[in-house]
């Protein structure tokens, strides 16, 4: 399926709309460096909080994106996700769904791209925020609310693997 | 002739970012991402609400972040062909008028509808926000992260050494926030 997108532009105030959530534009400086600010806050856990804080507001659009648009199957509200994911820029995930949680493999990835441009190979896996994605993504597949799956990143680009892969199993 | 503002703000306004088949995005030298702001604003208050303790570290990080974003895709952006036919034709003043064109696109592009209201090239310069994505954040105090590190990147572009040497070279403080019940946000650029 493609997703519907209406791009709005309010000119009162300057502020940019994608299906009616305000959107802004940012570099992979940003987004690398706020995954840096969380793993530097780890002893509060940072790195947790930007999966929550990611799992929670994509929730909504894309809750907010069936509603409007009648979007009612799995296979359909996958698409959905998937498709976003690209709009924002974020790069190419897919997923395999179990009965119970399943699994998500990013082939293209704007943050691990982001962190290997600006500091190289890392020890181990930073993309919480794709983490917080995938996340929302199996609750609203699964007509669940946020919170349902824990998301582990069992691979990741800036360690050196050629993709990312997230594994989601109800928490 | 020198920056016609409204002009500039319309031209790039009209701009869309389309993903390509990688589902990335790379303009102005950089992947660029178009994240909803509620989720940028919530990350933010998260963060402060986790550890109040650290208020002053978490700010830090957050303005680092917005200014390497502002420092690399500022000059991306001032480099591009579309500042080059929409704004540089206009640009009789040098620096000044680069920097004015690039607050039209500032605002263009949805971070802030801001302009310069005072400017001592190279030394100080002072800007006014009447509407900006951090105004709707939750929260204490002058939170606009996020134009403090730009600021403070368009005037390193402007006047610091040439990109990519000038990074630090000044800083900006918030003075005033919608946030925190002003008519405006305003913000100082000065020598670091």
């Amino acid at each position: 399926m493609a997703l519907n997108l209406d791009f709005t532009f309010d000119d009162q105030n300057y502020r940019h709309f994608l299906n009616g959530h305000m959107v802004v534009m940012h570099s992979h400086h940003y987004l690398a460096l706020v995954t840096k600010l969380a793993e530097d806050l780890d002893d509060i856990g940072g790195p947790q909080i930007l999966a929550d804080t990611v799992e929670k507001s994509m929730f909504a659009i894309f809750e907010d994106y069936f509603q409007n648009n009648n979007i009612t199957s799995p296979e359909a509200k996958e698409d959905v996700c998937t498709e976003y994911f690209s709009v924002f820029g974020l790069g190419k995930l897919s997923v395999n769904r179990s009965d119970e949680g399943g699994e998500a493999t990013l082939r293209c990835s704007h943050i691990d791209e982001g962190w290997l441009k600006k500091w190289g190979e890392h020890s181990k896996p930073i993309n919480h925020f794709t983490r917080g994605y995938v996340a929302a993504t199996f609750a609203a597949i699964f007509n669940r609310s946020p919170g349902s799956f824990s998301v582990a990143e069992e691979a990741g680009m800036v360690t050196g693997e050629s993709r990312g892969v997230f594994v989601a199993k109800a928490a | 002739m020198t920056v016609m503002r409204n002009d500039v703000v319309k031209a790039l306004a009209k701009m869309h970012l389309h993903s390509n088949e990688e589902g990335l995005i790379p303009e102005y030298e950089v992947l660029v991402n178009l994240l909803p702001v509620s989720l940028l604003n919530a990350f933010a208050e998260n963060l402060l609400a986790a550890a109040p303790e650290r208020k002053d570290e978490i700010e830090a990080g957050l303005v680092r972040a917005a200014y390497e974003c502002g420092y690399h895709t500022g000059c991306g952006i001032i480099t591009s062909e579309i500042f080059s036919e929409v704004v540089m034709p206009m640009v009789t003043e040098g620096a000044k008028d680069i920097l004015r064109g690039a607050y039209a696109a500032f605002t263009a592009w949805g971070w802030a509808k801001s302009g310069i209201v005072q400017l001592k090239e190279a030394q100080r310069m002072t800007v006014r926000a009447f509407d900006y994505y951090e105004a709707d954040s939750q929260g204490e105090g002058l939170r606009a992260y996020m134009l403090r590190g730009l600021n403070q990147a368009f005037f390193d572009l402007a006047y610091a050494d040439p990109y990519p040497d000038g990074m630090d070279t000044f800083v900006c403080r918030q003075v005033k926030g919608i946030e925190a019940g002003d008519d405006y946000g305003e913000f100082v650029v000065t020598p670091k």
